[in-house]
């Protein structure tokens, strides 16, 4: 009988013990599978590096360096004072002030808090050493940007922060996260979508103390692509030396295809300051008056002056308004309506190649009256002007180029010769960019052709000029052109010429002076032209934001044009 | 040939197959020459025992009437020696050194302990069918074989081998019902036994009041006393329908398991083995000691019976707890798996413990 109990019970624990697997093993098996994978695996991601920004000569204007965080593990630390204190012994910082950030990034014991970021090399191996004696410390490296010139060409490569909920909500789509380092203005900006690294990550196996056993699969982390810019790294650095301490704007471009060469704005900025900002403030920058993150080139919107008689006067010519002989006479002033409107000298005739030379009002005034406003406009647009131009950068203003019509539906007002009068000194409601004024100039200095000015050399080794759009032919007379290049090389050539300092011997420049006046301050400074005149092969704007007259563009642009030709770049 | 003799060197012989299997699957992998010679310490230790076995499959069992209370005071005396002379292993004091062996002599004690007590229930002579138990009082029934047990015991538990001293309790208790004593008695004993549970808490070492705590909840110290029952139950459950394959297991493989060729032996096989292999383990072990009590039923020596019993109620016993322990139904005890686990005492004292067992067939087709 007892027997018999005996074997009930251990066929009744036989069938426990079975049942204790299957539950164990079926019904809460893959909670099992899962925490035995999550024991034995780790992932380690590995992160690629952002593609470097070069130069047209393939120097690095912006590449990356490793810089390290130091993390804590609390899991593996059980004296996270003493720990605490090492670190902030090696690194020279507070430690309350460290023991406040590690309070704070406190989420787990087995999360990782980011106790300082972007240490020397030096602290690193320091922090590497401490590991002997106290665990849980981690060094994680990281590639940051580097930019060996500082804050050359800042306004063409842009920045990297830390991505803002207004990019994420319009990038999320094309992968980005939060947290996500991305470019804020720029080529880093614009061109992100190709720079930007993807994340790889190495699956090993450990054991139990973490010891790599093996590794089960990897996925490289992909560099992001290199970007090759049409900029020289010798001609912008010779640009920005020049431009230094004056809010303004210069760009060289190539007259025939419209490669940008250089292009500087200032005030500028270093990016650097965005990779280690417990460094440096930041909010002294954003909160500067002078907006030195604008890049006065292509989103500084001014009044183009007499720079914009050049397209009065191929608008005349063409629209046969005015001929090569046409003459007025400037008594140093003239009255147009009710209204006295002054030139800045007292000239006397004046036909058109003398009237480009002297940058004289008078001959405008009546020039444009005779034209037309409606012409001026639509020659202004011909000449790009009221639109972007196309450039590969972000946030290109368009500017505006005003029109009778434009005036009656928007200002309720009639359009009176006053207004063409201003117009056609490039005064009034006109406005242009620098970029669009090189784009105007580049017409003269190649013939005929409006380009697109571009910055983009190559990505990744590809050449994508050809990807650019083709200049297009305006189909001006040639003699049109010809007769405003002469007048333009005689502004600088000739005696009363009003860029007479940039005659200088060793290239022969051709260009156009621009004085703006501004209801406050000093007047803003143009000038525009282009050299060699036989064969141009650049063509520069120098816009100097209250720089005084044309002339401080001029001085300006024979400096830059001077070290140029001694630096052998011409 | 389906001789229970056999059967049972079969079913031994595969088990302990398995045994050195999965002791190499679980070290071979570990640094030092000290593991990787240690399935072939497990392999001479089989081969030994199968030498024990067919020794004593030969040596008739009626002699250790005789022997009895020489067993039993050489019992006491190896465990009074491992107080004296016995070495420190994993914060416990079991072993005895005999040249480069250490001997353990609890696992010894159990099978002492079996013998003793069949010897004490049955009668000498071989005509005498009746229980002598059957009709004594109490202090023949209980008091004297709890306090022949008892001594051991404490010995074992003073190691500390809580393991052991539980499986001769559970013996003893197992003995006092198959052997006939009235069940008012047993019912008194483990009434007494639960009662006593808070005062012996206090005699427990805070290692074990730890485990047992843990036991009853696991994720109290899941990096400290809890983490050997979580890792195993990961290995367990995570083996799937057919297991990740012999060699493969993670949990094992990777040391995430702690004693994973002893104690959690099972939990190794389970994890490279899955589910059908662990059933099939398990009724590898059933069908042994089916064949225990079926060679208990057959034998009509009162002695023979009760051995019998005993030996198959040991080996059940340690079988339960051990893997009952390896699914986190028990608390961790250190128990080894009979026949599996590595370790020279164990394995020799099963292989005894089975010999005497096909002796009482053999020398029942005698009689």
């Amino acid at each position: 009988m007892r027997i018999k109990i005996l074997s009930f019970i251990l066929a009744s624990i036989l069938l426990l013990l079975i049942l204790g697997i299957l539950n164990l093993n079926v019904f809460q098996g893959s909670k099992y599978r899962g925490l035995s994978k999550k024991n034995y695996v780790r992932l380690l991601p590995q992160i690629g590096a952002r593609g470097r920004i070069l130069d047209r000569n393939n120097n690095i204007i912006a590449d990356n360096k490793l810089c390290y965080d130091v993390m804590i593990l609390p899991r593996e630390t059980s004296e996270a004072d003493k720990v605490l204190m090492n670190i902030s012994r090696i690194l020279g910082r507070d430690f309350g002030e460290l023991k406040d950030i590690f309070k704070k990034g406190y989420i787990a014991p087995f999360a990782p808090i980011a106790i300082a970021q972007n240490i020397d090399v030096a602290e690193a191996i320091a922090l590497e050493e401490l590991k002997f004696g106290l665990s849980g410390i981690v060094i994680q490296p990281r590639p940051v940007r580097r930019y060996p010139y500082g804050s050359l060409a800042c306004h063409a490569l842009g920045y990297l922060s830390e991505i803002d909920r207004w990019r994420l909500t319009k990038l999320e789509d094309y992968g980005y996260k939060t947290k996500d380092i991305v470019g804020f203005g720029g080529v880093e900006e614009k061109y992100d979508y190709y720079l930007r690294q993807e994340e790889g990550g190495l699956s090993v196996e450990v054991d139990h103390r973490g010891k790599l056993m093996s590794v089960l699969a990897l996925r490289p982390p992909q560099s992001g692509k290199d970007i090759e810019l049409t900029l020289d790294l010798k001609a912008q650095q010779i640009v920005e030396q020049n431009l230094v301490d004056r809010n303004g704007s210069v760009i060289i471009m190539d007259p025939y295809t419209g490669e940008i060469i250089a292009m500087a704005s200032f005030p500028n900025f270093n990016p650097a300051v965005f990779v280690d900002k417990s460094k440096f403030s930041i909010g002294n920058l954003f909160d500067n008056s002078e907006a030195p993150f604008i890049n006065r080139a292509i989103t500084g919107v001014y009044p183009a002056g007499s720079v914009f008689k050049l397209i009065v006067a191929a608008a005349g010519l063409e629209t046969g308004k005015i001929n090569t002989v046409k003459t007025f006479l400037c008594p140093g002033s003239t009255k147009i309506g009710n209204m006295e409107f002054a030139c800045w000298d007292t000239h006397g005739p004046q036909n058109l190649f003398a009237a480009i030379t002297h940058s004289c009002n008078v001959f405008f005034y009546r020039s444009g009256l005779l034209i037309g406003a409606q012409a001026i406009h639509d020659y202004a647009l011909k000449f790009g002007l009221s639109k972007p131009t196309g450039i590969n950068l972000p946030y290109e203003a368009s500017g505006f180029v005003p029109s009778p019509l434009w005036k009656r539906i928007y200002r309720f007002k009639n359009w009176f010769d006053g207004d063409t009068a201003n117009l056609s000194i490039g005064q009034g409601d006109l406005l242009v960019t620098p970029i669009q004024m090189i784009r105007m100039t580049a017409v003269f200095a190649n013939r005929g052709s409006l380009v697109t000015p571009y910055i983009i050399k190559a990505i990744d080794g590809q050449d994508i000029s050809l990807a650019q759009q083709k200049s297009l032919n305006l189909h001006f007379n040639l003699s049109t052109i010809d007769y405003i290049r002469q007048a333009m090389r005689n502004a600088v050539q000739g005696l009363g010429g009003t860029a007479h300092v940039l005659s200088i011997p060793d290239v022969s420049v051709a260009g156009k002076t621009g004085t703006v006046q501004v209801p406050r301050g000093q007047p803003h400074a143009w000038f525009v032209g282009f050299f060699p005149y036989k064969k141009p092969r650049f063509v520069i704007c120098v816009f100097l934001e209250h720089g005084g007259s044309g002339q401080a563009s001029c001085l300006l642009a024979k400096q830059i044009i001077e070290i140029m030709v001694k630096e052998g770049l011409i | 040939m389906k001789s229970p003799f056999f059967l049972i060197l079969i079913i031994t012989l595969i088990i302990a197959s398995i045994g050195i299997l999965s002791i190499y699957s679980s070290t071979y992998q570990k640094e030092g020459k000290l593991w990787q010679v240690i399935y072939q310490r497990q392999i001479f230790w089989v081969i030994l025992g199968l030498a024990l076995f067919l020794i004593m499959s030969n040596f008739n069992y009626r002699r250790l009437w005789d022997l009895t209370f020489f067993l039993y005071a050489l019992a006491l005396f190896l465990l009074i020696l491992v107080f004296v002379l016995g070495i420190i292993r994993l914060g416990a004091q079991r072993w005895l050194r005999l040249g480069w062996f250490n001997f353990q002599p609890s696992e010894l004690t159990k099978l002492v302990m079996v013998i003793f007590l069949a010897r004490y229930f049955s009668r000498q002579s071989v005509d005498s069918f009746s229980m002598l138990v059957n009709n004594s009082g109490i202090s023949r029934s209980l008091i004297l074989p709890f306090i022949f047990t008892a001594i051991p015991m404490v010995l074992i538990m003073e190691q500390p081998d809580l393991g052991s001293a539980a499986t001769i309790l559970f013996i003893l208790i197992a003995m006092l019902y198959l052997c006939g004593v009235r069940l008012r008695y047993i019912i008194i004993t483990l009434l007494v036994g639960i009662l006593s549970l808070p005062i012996l808490w206090h005699f427990l070492r805070d290692y074990q009041k730890e485990r047992l705590t843990v036991f009853l909840n696991p994720n109290i110290d899941p990096l400290g006393a809890g983490y050997t029952i979580i890792q195993a139950k990961i290995a367990i459950g995570s083996g799937g329908l057919f297991g990740k394959g012999w060699l493969s297991g993670t949990q094992s493989q990777l040391h995430f398991l702690p004693e994973s060729h002893t104690d959690f032996i099972f939990a190794t096989f389970a994890e490279e083995w899955g589910f059908l292999g662990s059933v099939a383990l398990l009724l590898l072990y059933y069908f042994l000691i089916r064949q225990g009590i079926a060679i208990s039923q057959r034998t009509s020596d009162h002695f023979g019976k009760s051995l019998a019993l005993g030996i198959s109620v040991m080996l059940g016993i340690q079988i339960f707890i051990n893997i009952a322990m390896n699914m986190g139904l028990a608390p961790v005890v250190g128990l080894p798996l009979p026949l599996m686990s590595y370790g020279g005492s164990s394995i020799l004292v099963t292989f005894i413990s089975l010999g005497i067992l096909a002796n009482i067939d053999k020398t029942r087709n005698v009689f």
